[in-house]
């Protein structure tokens, strides 16, 4: 597979150069004020929800299902727009400064430069839910929410975010220009979220392909606290194959030049 | 240490490099000598590793670049054309980046941390040691390229055009510095300075248009073509001295190359092989004419590299 101690040569020096650079700062501040945004917004409806059910006699309302599945399916869709800033440059700008050549030069596997790159960018992304974390904690300072369902809509997250880096890191092996591989990582994206939505219009078969593809729908499950390994097992292979696809195209390039 | 054999490099239909061999031997510093475009830095990069050739194999320190990549590449130091450095890091971070990628897991961080040291100071960085890369002058960017590839001590060393862009002191220095690698390194450096070569390279092999077309060391080469067999003379006479000197035993022709006031210089051919400078010298003085210069005439290396490069051109243009 590789030396673990070469990947995380690797992993570090990118996420160095993205704390060296505004980019992780910039994004992980974006982040926040958006998160943050949908957090007082569903704090706010979710604390009208309960004023109203506790005078209309009802019970009380599940801070779970109506407060963190919702903030955390938003977040979701907040990663779409923003994890394609993250891969964007990190082929691009090594071809372009031309510090491939020392990677590619050095006594390492493509795979292990892959991995590293990889793992630095889950580093930085690991980063940016870290921060979210702190507006969950306030939920369990002041209530009294189940663990469970958070623990696993963040693995969801964790691994929705991951598919989405692995695709972005092959498109970026793809190109020298970072506008275009940043681009073309959000349509690839998009095209992964959005593709469930064709499957009314397709037959039975290709329709169940096709929402076995959206990335969406396994994100789902997760949100309501079920870790159910076939979902486990989708993002894992979407995973390895987005890094299998890097592995050849560096390859490949080599042979184009 | 380096054996390039029959090197092929396509990019899809242009032959970049077309049939190359060569061998560089332990310890020796090899200049490779082209224009723009020859060919030097695909070569390279085929060596290194960073790109598999069409055709042909390359065997740097016993083992194959294209079936044991690492073991060649962890014998192999390289800097490329633009020295690759990440603008973010200082050069310190850099190089110990260098270091974890370079050297094998054995090494311990104290190790490391003294190759870093090391390097440094033999390239004479260690001044600019937390001076981030980005705002480093050409001169710097240059010599920590240098540094990372002396890094791990490599057997082998791939410099391409190690002193564009120095100034003529750094140039000097990097000369002096790469010469004094040479013996423990083997040492491929492309130029296109040609006196570069000369000063430092024990052997030359000059490509054009992807092809070898001479192989040899500066001075034979400077030789090869005119070599000693040809004088030029400064001589101070009340006459011509062109039949005095056709006169000479072994004198085939003579020229006057150009005229002075006081004096006039003469180019002499001599006949293969045959040193005609006594004879000319006494025949002058015997005269009772003034001897003002006596020098064998060598193609600079600038001649010899335009002829090579430029013979080439006919025969393409029957080709196409």
């Amino acid at each position: 597979m590789g030396s673990l101690r070469n990947i995380s040569a690797i992993a570090g020096k990118e996420l160095r150069s993205y704390f060296a650079s505004p980019v992780a700062w910039v994004m992980m501040g974006l982040f926040a004020v958006i998160f943050g945004y949908f957090y007082t917004v569903y704090l706010t409806f979710f604390v009208r929800e309960s004023m109203q059910s506790q005078f209309g006699g009802g019970g009380p309302v599940n801070i779970n299902a109506r407060m963190i599945r919702p903030l955390l399916s938003n977040a979701s869709v907040l990663i779409l727009f923003i994890l394609p800033m993250v891969t964007m440059r990190t082929y691009s700008e090594e071809k372009r400064s031309g510090t491939i050549e020392l990677l590619l030069t050095s006594p390492l596997k493509d795979i292990e430069i892959v991995l590293g790159k990889f793992l630095g960018a889950v580093g930085l992304y690991a980063a940016l839910l870290a921060v979210t974390m702190l507006y969950m904690a306030i939920l369990f300072w002041y209530g009294d929410p189940d663990w469970r369902p958070v623990v696993a809509g963040y693995l969801g997250l964790l691994l929705l975010g991951s598919c989405f880096l692995a695709m972005g890191l092959f498109i970026s092996s793809l190109t020298k220009n970072q506008m275009v591989a940043g681009a073309a990582t959000f349509v690839v994206f998009l095209l992964f979220w959005i593709i469930n939505w064709f499957a009314d219009s397709v037959g039975p078969m290709a329709a169940s392909v096709l929402n076995y593809l959206s990335i969406t729908q396994h994100f789902d499950d997760f949100g309501k606290g079920i870790i159910d390994t076939k979902h486990l097992i989708f993002y894992l292979s979407f995973i390895s194959f987005g890094l299998f696809l890097t592995v050849k195209s560096v390859d490949s390039e080599r042979w184009r030049g | 240490m380096i054996e390039v054999q029959h090197l092929t490099k396509r990019y899809g239909p242009v032959t970049a490099v077309d049939d190359v061999s060569f061998r560089v031997e332990k310890g020796e510093i090899l200049g490779f000598l082209g224009p723009n475009g020859a060919g030097k830095t695909t070569t390279m990069r085929v060596i290194t590793g960073y790109m598999p050739a069409s055709e042909g194999s390359v065997i740097v320190a016993g083992y194959n670049v294209f079936t044991h990549p690492i073991e060649a590449k962890r014998r192999i130091g390289y800097l490329p054309e633009t020295p690759p450095l990440y603008p973010d890091m200082t050069v310190r971070e850099y190089l110990t980046f260098v270091a974890r990628i370079k050297l094998d897991g054995k090494t311990s961080k104290a190790d490391r941390a003294m190759r870093v040291d090391h390097a440094m100071k033999k390239t004479h960085v260690d001044d600019m040691a937390s001076r981030h890369c980005s705002k480093l002058s050409k001169g710097y960017r240059q010599r920590v390229g240098l540094a990372q590839a002396l890094l791990h001590d490599p057997e082998v060393l791939i410099l391409d055009e190690p002193t564009a862009g120095l100034d003529p002191k750094q140039i000097m220095e990097t000369r002096d510095l790469i010469r004094s690698l040479a013996g423990n390194h083997t040492i491929v450096l492309s130029t296109h300075i040609l006196p570069e070569v000369a000063q430092t390279c024990q052997r030359v092999v000059i490509i054009n248009k992807g092809r070898v077309v001479a192989v040899d060391t500066p001075e034979n080469l400077t030789h090869q073509l005119k070599g000693a067999a040809a004088l030029y003379v400064q001589i101070s006479a009340p006459e011509d001295a062109t039949p005095v000197l056709l006169d000479i035993p072994g004198a085939r022709k003579v020229t006057v190359s150009d005229r002075h006031q006081d004096f006039v210089g003469y180019e002499i051919e001599a006949e293969e092989r045959r040193d005609i400078r006594l004879d000319v010298a006494r025949t002058v003085v015997d005269r009772g004419w003034g001897l003002l210069e006596l020098r064998p005439m060598r193609m600079s290396l600038e001649e010899i590299f335009l002829q090579l490069t430029t013979e080439e051109q006919p025969q393409e243009a029957q080709h196409g």
